[in-house]
């Protein structure tokens, strides 16, 4: 009896047939609970709404192999296109059922790989550059500076290496410690617990000139760590990246946290379903990438 | 009577499920294609599931195979970056496994930690021995081989039974290869049929002359090299190696064997059952991504109907 | 005084098997009575339905001109049923007042914090109700003995009557797992019991107490009423033909066959952590007894040759070698086991007849199903087990039956040397007997036998001699001729008497 009920409670979910004209779109993400994924995997939806495609938006929750899985279930069910965010070298496997079932795959912050058409995206060695030089000039080229990165991830990882090379270029800026924050919790928590242990290390004022993180969670968290070790007034500037809500909350109060870089997810999912309107459309798309501009905010323009 | 249908539900709950998805979506879901598709997604997640089958027969646990899968491919990873061989790099990530496992069987049979303590307590070493190791970072690109990437890309060709250009994937028959192992040595060895007397009772068993803590640490051994495959297997499927990517199949691997025990006369997990357990899993996770059902209702799904089988077979038990 | 309580017409099937037919049952105010018959003949069903745990397919309960309802264990609550079941499930990790006070509300202070002294002043006094003072009510439960838990269990039943009146107490085989000093304190309790007007059923297999304590006795039979009678009106051999069905003939066979020269183990002067001055030497085909009160160390006994317990003095030799390290060498040396505790040392429940039978018995690689069934079909047979084949659950079996498996295990790899523990505990008459023969039939093929047991004419029926153990230290080796249990009962506490309750 009771496991009839299991085809009964599938069948509440089972949507109609798939209309034979609308074209399908798989939008597959291990990162969904990203703020950004979030933002453009949603400009992407809305995009497609106007143009009267139907899209499944499928997150597998990290799960890298799993990504895999589900192109080529996508394959079978034989949808006009493919969306992935993911690296693609870890996905070959599905890449090439897809370029084999000839079913072109755009890559929306992805990585660029010969079989994705093109990967739409920031440039993040240019966010990276702007953040970095951004601290450098505040604390006029001299002073300790603390990073938060996480090499594991490598768009994330790409930040790392260019503010690596600019305050590397900098003779009187120190890097104080290179820290791999744990994101299980989403990166603020540990971030703020391994700030709080740098700031016991260093009591002395001013002994501590910045904070560069390579996205916005280990800003905030060592934002929290100054402000409860009570040391908010010594100057410490601190710069993250992405811009997500809370970041430019905190940078439009004008305390310590002082500047982040605001990729344009909108605009990414927009070009996503620009480029996926194109590529089912049979068109060549030269480039194998596609940058979307970035902004750096700040104060004077922080406000969401 | 109650009893038999009580061992059968599982299993007509695994053909109901494939019925279902065939009616709903008539042309793709049954078809050769799909379901060597559907064999090759879950061959790993078999691969944990039947190692973690030879600890729980024993009612023990090991928490700790995901990221022991992580360490062993992450291991393979950095010997390829050393520019060893494929064969030195895999045969190096078995070696780890088996020894982990090693580890995990002397904190449970020797020194007599509950499993759940220890091998939750590996489970943190292993995962922080992977990203030590690779420095927490993804391995990927040139680095990997392609005689390992491959492996999880080809197959044996079965236009020679009447399925032109379709293939077996190297993947499936490996995971296959496994459950073979896994199901002689569970129900066709002496060393099987003891593993099961200490599940039924530890110490009854010890006194009637079976070697408790020898048993105990070397099914130990066996699940940590079944986890070593299983995260070999997912390297070459992603071609790429990260200090995090296995972790997700602990827990599927627990829910499969917990799904397989409600088919044993006893409760008892059996390798065949497990197997029942995984392809619902498996099954669900391909069918409803085809329905498009949404990822987060697919997860709330998956849990509820682990708690419907476990439940629905221990009020039978109990009638 | 309250009036009888009338049970007729208790009937039960599972299945197509009838458990219990048609019984009738009349049990009196200030009255004990007595509740026989061998395994499956229907006594744990009939406490089964009196408890209201298992719905009747028919049932009607009277008391005087009132039909009571017994449908479920609150309505037996209700009626002032009290059972009081095999299983002592205390709960270990609570003081023993806890226990004792479990489902009672719990005294508080300031409505929030657990009032200790009142809790133990409580328990003290449903204690003392009992005429029990030994026990600490603040220590944790699971350090107590078997009998301080059966009493434990059985103020937690007179505590719930605060208010109102049990009528009715029903104790299945109270003193399976009592010592005999434990076993006096019960009786002393359901003195008091009858003395307050309550109607007692008394569920056991020892003859020799129901003889002493009961006042009526009714038999059952394959689930049949056979016989009610007052017990001075009968006689233990007729309760036992009544309960079997035939005669009792020899209860103990006689040796068949003489003692051999070799010897299968001995030792000399030695110690355990529990014991000391072990000395003696079996021979082939000989039953040597080991007698002691409860934690004189009999176990120790067993456990030496069993290699799971290692000498700190003296020599001991098992057929002519060292002794073994582990039970696994024992095995192998010859040497089979039947645990005292058959649940929890002995049997995997949830596993089938062959898996336990053959266990310590596996060899090879491969384990072939055919043989092994064949095998276990043999033994099986030779043992005069009752089961549906050879995969069938242990916990499916009786207890007589169960023990039958232990034999078959042991009988498996023709031992040299038997280690028995209470072997016939909780098991009845009949099955009783079995296990007497296959003993006898072992130790007649040349097996030397360790029986280590409580219960004294089977001791003084079976053995040789009888190895005396007081307090940890061997006493002497006694011959049972002419020997009546008495007189080894006396031999027993002879000791500096140090009377323990573990």
């Amino acid at each position: 009896m009771k496991r009839l009920m299991l085809p009964l409670a599938l069948a509440g979910f089972a949507t109609a047939a798939p209309m034979a004209l609308a074209e399908t779109v798989a939008v597959i993400t291990p990162f969904l609970a990203q703020p950004g994924t979030q933002a453009y995997v949603q400009a992407f939806q809305e995009d497609a709404a106007t143009r009267g495609w139907e899209v499944n938006v499928i997150d597998t929750a990290g799960d890298m192999a799993a990504v895999i899985s589900r192109i080529e279930d996508a394959v079978t069910q034989k949808v006009d296109a493919i969306v992935v965010n993911v690296d693609p070298a870890q996905v070959q496997a599905g890449l090439q059922t897809a370029a084999d079932a000839g079913i072109p795959v755009i890559g929306m912050d992805a990585g660029a790989d010969p079989l994705i058409v093109t990967n739409i995206t920031s440039n993040g060695y240019a966010m990276a550059a702007e953040t970095s030089v951004y601290v450098a000039n505040r604390i006029e080229g001299k002073g300790k500076v603390v990073m938060f990165v996480f090499d594991a991830f490598p768009p994330v990882q790409i930040r790392g290496v260019v503010a690596d090379a600019i305050f590397a270029n900098f003779p009187d800026i120190e890097v104080l410690d290179r820290i791999t924050p744990d994101v299980q919790d989403g990166g603020i928590a540990d971030s703020r617990a391994k700030m709080e242990a740098v700031l016991a290390a260093n009591p002395e004022p001013g002994s501590i000139a910045a904070v560069w993180a390579a996205w916005d969670q280990p800003a905030l968290g060592a934002l929290q760590a100054i402000e409860a070790a009570g040391r908010t007034g010594e100057g410490i500037v601190i710069v993250g990246m992405d811009a997500n809500p809370q970041a430019r909350d905190a940078i439009a109060q004008g305390g310590n946290f002082e500047a982040s870089m605001a990729q344009d997810f909108v605009g990414i999912g927009k070009a996503a379903a620009e480029a996926t309107a194109r590529a089912m459309a049979k068109e060549e798309i030269k480039s194998k990438v596609t940058y979307v501009p970035t902004v750096l905010v700040t104060k004077a323009n922080a406000a969401p | 009577m109650i009893s038999q249908l009580r061992q059968a539900g599982t299993l007509i709950g695994l053909v109901l499920i494939v019925v279902f998805f065939t009616v709903q979506l008539p042309e793709t879901f049954l078809t050769a294609r799909n379901l060597i598709n559907v064999s090759q997604q879950i061959s790993m997640l078999a691969v944990v599931a039947f190692a973690m089958t030879v600890v729980m027969v024993m009612t023990d646990f090991d928490l700790s195979v995901g990221s022991m899968a992580s360490l062993a491919g992450i291991v393979a990873a950095v010997l390829f970056t050393a520019d060893q061989p494929v064969w030195l790099a895999v045969v190096a990530a078995l070696a780890v496994g088996v020894l982990g496992g090693v580890v995990n069987g002397v904190l449970v049979a020797v020194l007599g930690i509950l499993p759940f303590v220890a091998t939750l307590g590996t489970l943190t070493i292993y995962s922080g021995a992977a990203f030590w190791i690779s420095d927490g970072k993804t391995i990927f690109g040139r680095d990997i081989p392609k005689g390992f990437s491959e492996f999880a890309r080809g197959g044996v060709s079965l236009d020679a039974v009447g399925f032109a250009g379709v293939s077996l994937p190297y993947m499936t028959i490996l995971a296959l290869v496994v459950l073979a192992v896994v199901w002689v040595t569970l129900e066709h060895t002496t060393y099987g049929r003891r593993l099961y007397a200490i599940g039924g009772n530890a110490e009854a068993a010890r006194l009637a002359g079976v070697r408790v803590r020898w048993l105990r640490l070397s099914a130990f051994a066996i699940t940590g090299l079944g986890a070593a495959v299983a995260g070999l297997m997912y390297a070459s499927r992603v071609a790429s190696a990260n200090p995090t990517q296995g972790a997700g199949l602990m827990l599927d691997a627990i829910a499969a064997v917990f799904l397989g025990m409600t088919m044993g006369k006893e409760g008892e997990p059996r390798a065949l059952a497990t197997l029942v357990g995984v392809l619902i899993l498996g099954i669900l996770d391909n069918g409803l991504t085809q329905m498009k059902v949404d990822s987060y209702v697919r997860e709330m799904l998956v849990g509820t109907i682990v708690i419907a089988a476990v439940a629905t077979s221990s009020i039978g038990r109990r009638a | 005084m309250a009036e009888p309580l009338e049970f007729s017409a208790m009937t039960k099937r599972y299945g197509a098997a009838t458990v219990l037919s048609d019984v009738s049952l009349r049990l009196s105010p200030g009255r004990v009575h007595a509740l026989m018959g061998e395994n499956g003949a229907g006594k744990s069903t009939l406490i089964k339905l009196l408890a209201g745990v298992v719905p009747a397919d028919s049932m009607l309960v009277r008391q005087g001109a009132r039909t009571l309802p017994l449908r479920s264990a609150a309505d037996a609550h209700a009626a002032g049923f009290r059972v009081i079941h095999q299983e002592l499930n205390i709960v270990p990790q609570l003081s023993v007042a806890e226990n004792i006070l479990l489902g009672q509300p719990i005294p508080q202070r300031f409505g929030l914090l657990v009032h200790w002294a009142e809790l133990a002043r409580r328990a003290r006094a449903a204690l003392a109700e009992l005429g029990v003072s030994h026990m600490d009510v603040r220590r944790q439960a699971g350090g107590l003995g078997t009998g301080d838990r059966m009493l434990v269990k059985i103020a937690a039943a007179l505590v719930q009557d605060a208010g109102q009146t049990a009528c009715l107490y029903v104790l299945d085989e109270p003193t399976a797992a009592l010592n005999g000093a434990e076993a006096e304190k019960l009786f002393a309790v359901i003195g008091r019991l009858k003395q307050q007007g309550a109607a007692i059923l008394y569920v056991s297999h020892r003859m020799a107490e129901v003889m002493d304590i009961c006042d009526d006795v009714t038999v059952l039979r394959n689930g049949r009423h056979i016989l009610t009678t007052e017990i001075a009106q009968t006689s233990r051999d007729q309760i036992i033909h009544a309960m079997t069905g035939r005669d009792v003939a020899d209860a103990y066979p006689p040796r068949r066959t003489p003692l051999g020269d070799a010897v299968v183990c001995a030792a000399e002067g030695v110690s355990t952590a529990r014991l000391t001055g072990l000395t003696f030497t079996l021979r082939q085909g000989e039953i040597l007894g080991v007698a002691g009160l409860a934690g004189a160390g009999q176990g120790d006994v067993l456990s030496l040759f069993l290699g799971s317990v290692r000498p700190t003095a003296g020599k001991a030799v098992l057929s002519g070698g060292v002794l073994p390290t582990s039970p696994a060498q024992a095995w192998a040396r010859g040497v089979a086991h039947v645990p005292q505790e058959r649940r929890s040392e002995g049997l995997m429940m949830r596993m089938g007849v062959r898996a336990n039978a053959l266990l310590p018995h596996l060899t090879g690689v491969i384990a072939r199903k055919g043989p092994e069934r064949r095998r276990v079909a043999d033994l099986s047979a030779a043992v005069n087990l009752k089961a549906a084949g050879p995969e069938q659950s242990l916990w499916q079996l009786s207890g007589g039956n169960q023990q039958k498996v232990m034999f078959a295990r042991a009988m498996a790899g023709q031992p040299k040397l038997l280690l028995l523990g209470e072997p016939t505990r909780g098991i009845d008459v009949g099955a009783r007997f079995e296990i007497y023969k296959l003993i006898r039939a072992l130790a007649d093929g040349g097996c030397g036998v360790l029986l280590s047991s409580t219960d004294l004419p089977e001791l003084l029926g079976l053995c040789d001699r009888i190895l005396v153990l007081q307090a940890g230290r061997q006493a002497t080796i006694l011959s049972p001729d002419g020997m009546a249990p008495a007189d080894l009962l006396g031999a027993l506490q002879a000791a500096p008497l140090a009377l323990e309750t573990t």
